[in-house]
């Protein structure tokens, strides 16, 4: 069996990563997965989160907002709405992004707002997450 | 002969539009390079999603999911049709937005029953198009609180939309939903298309080339299909709005282009004639004189 598979990350502005990794762990809705060369087929779908996957030995980090995943034994694709290395990610803006989402929770809003702004919020959290831990 | 001071004005005037599309021809090629960039750097993930999805459906197992239900059980002349128009913001560009509205009007001269059409308008122009043409009885109505720009399309814009549509598709306040745009197929040839969003049809995925089904073994679906699709469709969707949005803005901006060009280009064509027209007048003035100095000068004589 072989040792890699064949992993592709897209994000909708550009292709964030194409290679072969060694392993690859997604936070999926109901936790981390870890995926191995040869897995069964699946398919599921991605929160904001992290995301780590190891080519030669060495992990590598990412940001991910929303998206899904298809693994097949040999491949995986992970469609997502944007996808981030820790040194990419902007802390002013995280960090300004997030009071914004923080005020706006407070106000009285419908309740498709408030899904909206718990969705940037969980974003802004996220990325000033994953810079913190592996970017210093 | 014309007045030497009329076409002295002309000229100026023409000179004076001829800045202003120039300035316009210039703005908009650069913002047409963006629109591109921003063109070809979702192509990948809009050509995958698609590719994806496709062979995502094919290994799924046939679940009675909401997005593929065409509620058959409603009539055709009963069914409400909403559809997404991409339009400009603004004029001046050719024939891009009369080509679009043509291309919508046909769609619904088509329907059925216009009453039961709805139209979700992305743009300035075809919204006050179609707003004006709503106020007179049996044309279809326009969602007045549908209110987004097509200029520098986001993804987050898209999702909006999409899940304003496929919101109103689940309460069964529209039964199907298109989405109307203008396709660049080359950078000289644009063409207005429609695509039907919802309900996705199972045709459209699954088959071969050969048009033989495929026999495939089935993936696993975490937590569940149904839970997977009812995440999936919906980011099909945006993917795909948010795709024939940066097509519609890119092919804007190229017609802008094109129709700035041209309107310069005639522009310096006018000034051109015109000037010829005033040396010729001037020339004409002073031979007039001439020939009056002259004339008098020999009358002296005599």
């Amino acid at each position: 069996m072989a040792k890699t598979l064949h992993l592709e990350i897209i994000a909708t502005d550009r292709v964030f990563f194409k290679g072969d990794v060694e392993h690859l762990v997604i936070t999926a809705i109901d936790g981390l997965l870890g995926i191995l060369p040869g897995h069964e087929p699946l398919v599921t779908s991605l929160p904001t989160g992290e995301l780590k996957y190891m080519v030669d030995g060495e992990w590598h980090y990412a940001a991910i907002s929303e998206g899904f995943i298809q693994v097949m034994p040999d491949k995986a694709v992970i469609l997502a709405d944007s996808c981030e290395l820790p040194e990419e990610i902007d802390i002013k803006r995280a960090e300004e992004a997030r009071e914004r989402a923080e005020e706006m929770m407070r106000q009285k809003q419908s309740i498709r707002e408030y899904y909206e702004t718990q969705a940037a919020l969980n974003r802004a959290m996220n990325r000033l997450k994953i810079s913190q831990k592996h970017f210093k | 002969m014309p007045n030497m001071r009329e076409i002295r004005e002309r000229i100026a005037s023409i000179q004076q539009i001829l800045k202003i599309t120039n300035a316009m021809y210039l703005m908009s090629s650069s913002k047409l390079k963006k629109a591109r960039k921003a063109l070809d750097s979702t192509e990948p993930y809009f050509y995958k999603l698609q590719e994806t999805i496709e062979s995502v459906l094919e290994h799924t197992p046939h679940t009675r999911q909401l997005y593929f239900d065409r509620r058959s059980d409603i009539p055709e002349e009963k069914r409400k049709k909403g559809y997404i128009v991409i339009t400009a913001d603004k004029g001046l560009c050719g024939s891009y937005n009369h080509n679009i509205l043509k291309h919508t009007e046909q769609t619904l001269a088509a329907a059925p029953d216009i009453d039961n059409c709805h139209l979700f308008v992305m743009g300035q122009v075809g919204r006050m198009y179609f707003q004006r043409k709503a106020r007179n009885s049996g044309a279809a109505s326009v969602d007045s609180e549908f209110l987004y720009t097509t200029q520098n399309p986001t993804i987050y814009r898209a999702k909006e939309i999409a899940e304003l549509v496929i919101d109103k598709f689940e309460k069964h306040e529209l039964d199907e939903v298109y989405l109307l745009y203008t396709d660049m197929i080359n950078s000289n040839l644009q063409e207005p298309r429609t695509l039907r969003l919802l309900p996705f049809e199972r045709r459209h995925f699954g088959k071969a080339p050969d048009g033989t089904m495929k026999k495939l073994p089935k993936a696993s679906f975490v937590p569940s299909p149904e839970k997977v699709m009812d995440y999936l469709i919906p980011n099909y969707a945006k993917g795909i709005i948010y795709g024939a949005m940066v097509e519609a803005f890119c092919c804007e901006q190229q017609s802008r282009m094109t129709a700035m060009d041209a309107a310069t280009n005639s522009a310096k064509d006018m000034i051109k004639d015109l000037s010829l027209l005033y040396n010729r007048a001037r020339q004409a003035a002073i031979t007039q004189e001439i020939t009056e100095v002259c004339g008098g000068a020999a009358s002296l004589e005599e």
